[in-house]
């Protein structure tokens, strides 16, 4: 097999292992893309963010639901775990962009947030994640401190993202430039629109594609 | 005809199977209003932890604006606090922030962890509940509906378990989240018991947890539908089953529970439930309570409303609780719409 198949064959298994929730065979293809000198970053990319992203479309069709999902991140993890320190120095200084995420106070649950951050450390963007039930003011501090160009919000329940509008209100007074992203059960482009945000994506795939396109707009800018 | 019947007694026969043309608009869950809390002076932090409080402001909606029942409690965290969860009730918070109580700390790991109290009327925020709806009746006298809820036995793993913990094990190891469910099933009964005997006119079970957004359809057939029906086998009626997210997938098992009425969310296809269930089901939504009754302006209520009625429902139902901060003219205008849809379709 020739170098550039046998990177493939690699590619492929990281993808389908993350897609089919196979924590061992993603760790197994990990090493083996480690121990056969193919690039880290490229395996992460294209093997493990694929499968992701292809479990994401899955979501949409609701072929997949959230359980599988949490499944597919445990496995992404598995090989991230191995092949995030052998990443060249070059491509992690290259940061894609800062971001500050976290969970609207008043809201406990996690889990979409969680799946976005990781999709985020993925693709290398330096994240200050907030966690979860965060007060209102503490997303515009830390936007502040770390000069974050994206802020993403999340919130599950309608009864708990009001809290959205005043925050997006109170970093746009602060910095009218930082781009604003949020998500959760019930965020349409309508609420994204009346609230002021800059965007929504109804997965954590397609929550990365937006925020590049958003960082990318910015530098341009800039 | 409905002539001279009062408002609950229209509510119950409604819930209770039999339809009399009125088109009537109330709600299972939590519809108190900032206007209600300015009204009666009660801050909203402090009426879920206060018996008179929460009464008080229960029964505001009704009164300001026509709106055909009080329901209490206000917030989803009663029986996540009665397995032994501690609640955050933000009472530091600033008086005029709406916060609904969040569950802190999540205390349960597996069936085995789960204590049920010995005698759930004490436990808890129970005692609070059962008090409060003692002091609604005294102040409805009949007149109005009193409703209450529990949430369902898949939300309540959710909010006591780790969530991704357990949705994960749904998948993984279902025969132990059936455990789980079957001891929150039992809390569940207990409660509607001890809720219908304090004075509650009906109950409605909120299961949103398992909606077709988090959980497959397949899993809630296997999983959330064989408790739900133990559920309303044995528990006192009248019942709602409620479930706001995705929900088309799952109608044919909600309708399939034995509950007196189903209800649903702005998510809903009406014409797809309709043609999974026939027209016999009780259907009860799904006005947007957010996007619309808050965000929008008047005649987005009406249109709202509209859409409601031709899509099939029963009563214009809001598909979850009604934020607070709704404007007056729109609670009014949504009390009007009903009153006119009510004349055309008489």
């Amino acid at each position: 097999m020739t170098n550039d198949a046998k990177k493939d064959e690699l590619l492929k298994k990281l993808a389908d292992g993350v897609l089919k929730f196979e924590e061992e065979e993603v760790a197994t293809a990990a090493n083996e893309v480690l121990a056969l000198g193919f690039d880290a970053y490229e395996a992460i990319m294209n093997g493990l963010a694929k499968g992701m992203e292809e479990a994401g479309r899955l979501y949409e069709e609701e072929e997949y639901f959230v359980p599988e999902l949490l499944l597919c991140a445990d496995a992404l993890y598995a090989g991230l775990n191995i092949l995030r320190p052998h990443v060249k120095i070059e491509d992690r200084q290259k940061s894609r962009g800062v971001v500050v995420i976290g969970t609207v106070q008043g809201d406990v649950h996690d889990i979409g947030k969680n799946l976005v951050k990781m999709m985020f450390e993925v693709a290398g963007f330096e994240v200050h994640d907030l966690g979860k039930d965060v007060p209102l003011e503490k997303f515009v501090e830390e936007q502040l401190k770390t000069n974050a160009e994206l802020v993403c919000l999340s919130a599950m329940m309608t009864t708990s993202m009001l809290g959205m509008e005043r925050i997006i209100k109170m970093i746009r007074e602060k910095n009218p430039e930082v781009k604003i992203m949020i998500g959760g059960a019930p965020i349409t482009q309508e609420v994204v629109k009346k609230f002021g945000a800059d965007g929504t994506a109804n997965s954590a795939s397609n929550a990365l594609r937006e925020a590049l396109k958003m960082v990318a707009s910015l530098r341009k800018m800039g | 005809m409905s002539v001279g019947k009062t408002s609950r007694e229209k509510v119950l026969e409604l819930l209770n199977g039999k339809r009399n043309g009125e088109l009537l608009c109330f709600s299972g869950m939590g519809n108190v209003t900032t206007e209600g809390m300015k009204q009666t002076g009660i801050r909203f932090a402090e009426s879920h932890t206060d018996a008179s409080k929460m009464a008080a402001l229960a029964a505001t909606t009704h009164k300001l604006f026509g709106f055909e029942c009080a329901v209490i409690p206000f917030d989803v965290a009663i029986e996540a606090e009665i397995v032994g969860c501690p609640i955050n009730f933000y009472t530091r918070s600033h008086p005029l922030e709406i916060l609904y109580p969040t569950v802190k700390e999540k205390v349960i790991r597996s069936a085995g962890d789960i204590k049920l109290p010995s005698d759930l009327s004490r436990a808890g925020r129970v005692p609070l509940v059962t008090e409060a709806l003692n002091l609604l009746s005294d102040d409805l006298k009949g007149a109005v509906a009193i409703g209450t809820y529990i949430m369902g036995p898949f939300t309540i793993a959710g909010q006591t378990m780790e969530l991704s913990d357990l949705l994960k094990i749904s998948l993984k190891k279902p025969e132990e989240v059936a455990e789980v469910l079957a001891v929150y099933t039992e809390l569940v009964i207990q409660l509607a018991e001890t809720y219908s005997a304090a004075g509650a006119d009906y109950i409605t079970i909120r299961e949103m947890g398992a909606c077709s957004d988090v959980l497959r359809p397949a899993l809630f057939k296997q999983l959330v539908e064989p408790q739900l029906r133990r559920i309303f086998d044995q528990a006192p009626h009248p019942l709602v089953l409620h479930i706001c997210g995705k929900s088309n997938g799952i109608m044919d098992s909600m309708n399939r529970v034995g509950a007196g009425a189903l209800s649903v969310d702005q998510k809903n296809d009406l014409r797809e439930t309709r043609k999974t269930i026939g027209p016999k089901p009780i259907l009860l939504g799904n006005f947007d309570p957010f996007n619309i009754l808050v965000k929008g302006t008047p005649s987005d209520v009406k249109r709202a409303v509209q859409e409601c009625v031709n899509g099939g429902v029963d009563a214009v139902w809001p598909g979850c609780d009604i934020w607070p901060t709704v404007p007056t003219e729109n609670m009014n205008a949504l009390m009007q719409a009903v009153k006119n849809a009510r004349k055309g379709r008489n």
